[in-house]
């Protein structure tokens, strides 16, 4: 994990400086429903632009083992995301009116729209929304239900929709006070993606291919 | 004949006139294929134009582009007229940007590896497999994963979303929330309707029902819906043409009544004038429909057009009754001329129905029996139904004082002969085109509707509809493999920038040739094994995971190849459809172009291939066509002058006096020409049918005039017919003339400048003693 730690290191030393960690928040009034998650999300909304690294570890039913990739998410505003993944390879994924550029490397641009996946829209949408602080948006699509008091808790977003449903069964985050830690996507099939966020993501992971408990485990547990 | 009797007479003929109109409308069906109003093709590719004409790949599409509310909202209403297209019946296929393309290609999916090009430079070994299932490792982290998931066991290569691309525009508008935009923020779409793209008439449904489905959305009031293409080109210019006929119609017949009711009066004339052409009209559309089952609606108008000299036979009428005698006196001593001019013009007419061109046939049929029956209706009709003569024409103010003026008037015997000579020289010397071939430019397109299309139609990469690439070989196979062959030679010329996109039938379906090539290139079972298993080294994929791929390729190696006739069952087949043909003995392949920058490039490649691949150009083709039938039309016309001039010598018994009856009527219409050349207005088909209206006229108005009656009295009466017919056609065609619209501003200023013409040379022409006579 030589590499990554190095990565891991310049880019923390970048975000100490930067002070805009995905978790740095202000508290606003929150109006909305299950009131622990409603002030939760206003924690964790913040001001455009911002980044933080990330860390990625996919469990499919294809796979003998987990895929791990490192990077960056930034958050221009609006519906402008944008994902950098540069470790094991480089790849850049820009999200934007409404369909995902993606390049691989230095390769040429491939424009995907969402509207031929209604499903990563919709899990794209609540992220925004999480990012933006955006309580009734997020809960068009979305139940939320939070557990756990304020500095160590545990919101869930499970789908309205029953189209929806057939593809996300839920996402899970995992946060202490002001930060979101971890995202969890369990899709209907099974499979589960987990993205460490912030100082999570920084520490890295001990294994290259951790148990998908023990990635779950550190999201809850670590300190 | 009492009141009662007359009333009830025309009261029945009105009610005959309407059920026999009704019953034709219901039964005879207005053509607008062309192919009625040209001769037989003579070139394969106008016979191609001919078949194909508005049916074309190009020909069918309409351009829209929705804008005025924020991109969002223009977003959804996108989805939702895509939604409501696709279920519309009216439309063959509707695209947004946003269809998912793969769906589209899971229909082939057994066949993927026969359809695309990848093994054509690659092979499935574990070298290629290891480098894609590389890539799948990286697509499975991107945030499209959720897409790829469900393909990758079954396609791992990613052949179907690579057929999905080739068949997506070369160069598609950018998207925003996953639909086409334009640079000017305008959401785009193309729907391609079943109906050709120059029946006006369904062109004009599918457009009404676009616009319905549009006006229904939630949110569309405050959007603008803008269509564009050929198709709507088509409907606006006929529509536009409709509204402004009908607006000038409401004026000439407010202006039509006033005159006969100044001229004669009295209100009979204008309850009965229009009788007897309205009476030859459907007898004219009755003998079409029992004769030819169907009418052009080129022979329509021209027709209508042709039939207005029957509007003069009951003014005559009424011009020349007199107090105290019957009415049908008055009829029966006016006939002989009368008959004369209807029979004459009917014999010319005959030329145009040995003319051999089905849409002439059509209007000989209607012309003549419209103005037989308008005539026998002013014989045998309009005296039935008349009140006796109250008043005699002669006797109106101003008559006699005008008739003086013209009979004083000199009539140099050499003028006629200078004026034609000098006529002559103008309209052989003056500068500018003879002739209008073509048509659009008597219908125009408003620039700014063309600036538009030519837009949208760049934003969409849509094809042009002016260039299709024709690709001609004995069997449909050939074609593709000539299809494949050429394809380089045009990305060639995308490069060099002569064109800016293509899309070839083999695009699609590839020929069983290149199908079989890559059908042998498929490894076996445990080869494609043992490559997958060395190319998963290394990668974190489950082994056995992609048993279903080795399952396909297994399949596809024994698959039947695809043909086009099983192609287009599915459902991109459609496309190929529009795009390969059969033709004569032969088939042909159709290439749609975008934006063709010079169409001279496309020379080398004919020359290449011996002209079995070539650029065809539909405007130039189409006026070729228009050229070939306007000689008919000329051939038709000379015939039929010859006619008409036998016809009135024989009728006449003299060829002194049918020289004064031709003489003005030739000298006239050389003076429209005259005037039109003078003017730079190049020659359409609609300024020569003009031109035979007001001769036709002129005939009316010469033979009256030539006519000895040896009566002052019946003199005056022939003057005030023909100014009422000469004010009459005057006021219509006059209007007419002050259009906007191209093509009604050619036949009104033809018809209005040679009515002038007719009438003052036939006067001025009219044999010298006639005319010096003195009452």
């Amino acid at each position: 994990m030589a590499p990554h730690l190095h990565w891991m290191i310049a880019c923390g030393k970048r975000m100490r400086r930067s002070a805009l960690a995905l978790l740095a928040l202000t508290l606003a009034t929150a109006a909305a429903a299950p009131p622990l998650a409603a002030r939760l999300l206003a924690g964790m909304a913040r001001t455009p632009p911002t980044s933080t690294p990330f860390v990625q570890v996919s469990y499919r039913a294809v796979l003998a083992r987990p895929i791990i990739v490192l990077g960056t998410l930034r958050w221009a505003g609006g519906d402008r995301l944008e994902r950098d993944i540069e470790q094991p390879f480089r790849q850049t994924a820009k999200i934007n009116g409404g369909e995902i550029s993606l390049q691989r490397g230095s390769g040429e641009v491939q424009h995907v729209p969402l509207a031929q996946a209604p499903q990563v829209g919709a899990m794209l949408a609540g992220f925004r929304a999480l990012l933006g602080g955006n309580l009734t948006v997020l809960q068009q699509d979305f139940v939320l239900t939070a557990e756990g008091d304020p500095a160590h808790w545990v919101v869930t977003l499970t789908p309205r929709t029953p189209a929806l449903r057939q593809q996300l069964a839920s996402m899970v985050i995992d946060g202490r006070a002001h930060d979101a830690r971890c995202l969890t996507v369990h899709a209907a099939n099974g499979d589960t993606s987990i993205t460490l966020l912030g100082a999570l993501a920084r520490r890295g992971l001990q294994s290259a291919a951790p148990l998908q408990s023990a990635v779950a485990a550190r999201c809850r547990n670590d300190p | 004949m009492k009141h009662a009797v007359r009333v009830a007479t025309w009261l029945a003929w009105l009610v005959v006139v309407a059920a026999l109109g009704w019953v034709v409308a219901r039964h005879l069906k207005i053509s607008s294929d062309l192919r009625d109003f040209v001769p037989p093709a003579r070139t394969a590719d106008q016979a191609l134009l001919l078949d194909e004409i508005g049916k074309g790949p190009g020909s069918r599409l309409l351009l829209l582009a929705i804008s005025g509310v924020p991109p969002a909202r223009l977003a959804a209403l996108s989805r939702g007229l895509d939604h409501a297209l696709a279920r519309d019946p009216a439309f063959e296929r509707v695209a947004n940007g946003g269809q998912d393309l793969a769906h589209l290609a899971s229909g082939l999916l057994p066949y993927r590896y026969l359809l695309s090009p990848t093994l054509d430079s690659h092979r499935l070994d574990a070298a290629y497999l290891h480098a894609q299932l590389q890539q799948r490792v990286e697509d499975l982290s991107s945030p499209a994963a959720a897409l790829l998931e469900p393909w990758l066991r079954r396609d791992p290569t990613l052949e179907t979303l690579k057929l999905a691309r080739r068949w997506a525009p070369a160069h598609p508008p950018q998207r925003i929330d996953g639909v086409w935009f334009s640079r000017h923020g305008e959401a785009l779409l193309v729907a391609e309707t079943r109906a050709a793209g120059f029946d006006p008439g369904a062109q004009a449904a599918a457009i009404a029902s676009l616009q319905r489905h549009f006006a229904s959305l939630p949110g569309a009031a405050s959007a603008t819906l803008v269509v564009s293409g050929p198709g709507w080109f088509g409907v606006q210019a006929n529509q536009h043409t409709r509204s402004e006929a009908d607006h000038f119609a409401i004026v000439t017949s407010v202006g039509f009544v006033l005159l006969l009711l100044l001229a004669y009066r009295s209100v009979v004339p204008v309850l009965v004038t229009a009788l007897p052409l309205l009476s030859g009209a459907v007898v004219g559309f009755a003998l079409l429909a029992l004769v030819f089952g169907h009418a052009h609606g080129i022979t329509v108008a021209f027709g209508f057009t042709l039939l207005g000299v029957a509007q003069e036979y009951p003014l005559r009428v009424f011009s020349h009754r007199r107090v105290g005698v019957a009415t049908a006196q008055c009829v029966r001593e006016l006939w002989p001329l009368l008959a004369t001019a209807i029979v004459s013009v009917a014999i010319a007419y005959l030329a145009f129905f040995a003319s051999g061109v089905a849409g002439l046939q059509q209007l000989a049929v209607f012309t003549i029996g419209g103005l037989v029956t308008a005539g026998a209706c002013t014989r045998w009709l309009l005296p039935r139904v008349v009140p006796p003569a109250t008043r005699d024409m002669a006797d109106t103010p101003g008559l006699a004082p005008a008739w003086h003026f013209l009979a004083r008037l000199p009539r140099p015997r050499w003028l006629p002969w200078l004026v034609a000579a000098a006529g002559v020289l103008v309209v052989v010397l003056a500068p500018g085109r003879f002739w209008q071939n073509d048509l659009s430019a008597l219908a125009p397109v408003p620039q700014a509707e063309l600036q538009r299309d030519a837009r949208l139609r760049a934003a969409l990469g849509a094809p042009d509809v002016r260039y299709l690439l024709v690709l001609r070989a004995a069997t449909a196979q050939a074609v593709l493999a000539l299809s494949e062959r050429v394809a380089p030679e045009l990305h060639h010329l995308v490069t060099r920038h002569a064109l800016d996109g293509f899309e070839l039938p083999s695009r699609y379906l590839p020929s069983l040739a290149t199908q079989r090539a890559r059908q042998a290139k498929l490894p076996a079972a445990p080869e494609l094994q043992a490559a997958l298993q060395s190319a998963m080294q290394g990668l974190p994929f489950r082994a056995g995971v992609f048993a279903p791929f080795v399952a396909d390729v297994q399949a596809a190696r024994t698959l039947p190849l695809l043909t086009p006739e099983r192609f287009e069952q599915l459902p991109p087949g459609a496309r190929l459809a529009s795009m390969l043909l059969r033709q004569g003995p032969g088939w042909v392949g159709l290439g749609t172009l975008s934006g063709v920058q010079d169409p001279a490039a496309f020379a080398a490649l004919a020359g290449k291939t011996d002209g079995a691949v070539h650029l065809l150009d539909l405007k130039a083709s189409t006026e070729s066509l228009i050229v070939a039938y306007r000689h008919r039309i000329l051939l038709a016309l000379g015939v039929a002058a010859a006619l008409l001039c036998i016809a009135v010598t024989l009728a006449l018994r003299s060829v002194r006096r049918a020289l004064h009856v031709l003489g003005p009527m030739a000298l006239a219409t050389l003076l429209v020409l005259v005037v039109l050349r003078g003017a730079g207005i190049p020659l359409s088909l609609f300024h020569l049918v003009s031109l035979t209206l007001a001769a036709g006229l002129g005939l009316h108005y010469a033979l009256f005039f030539e006519r000895r009656t040896g009566a002052a009295r019946e003199d005056l009466r022939t003057l005030h017919a023909t100014l009422v017919c000469v004010a009459s056609a005057l006021l219509v065609f006059g209007v007419l003339a002050l259009s906007s619209v191209p093509v009604l501003r050619a036949i009104g200023l033809t018809v209005a400048l040679g009515v002038a013409f007719h009438f003052t040379l036939s006067v001025l022409m009219a044999p010298a003693g006639h005319l010096r006579r003195e009452g």
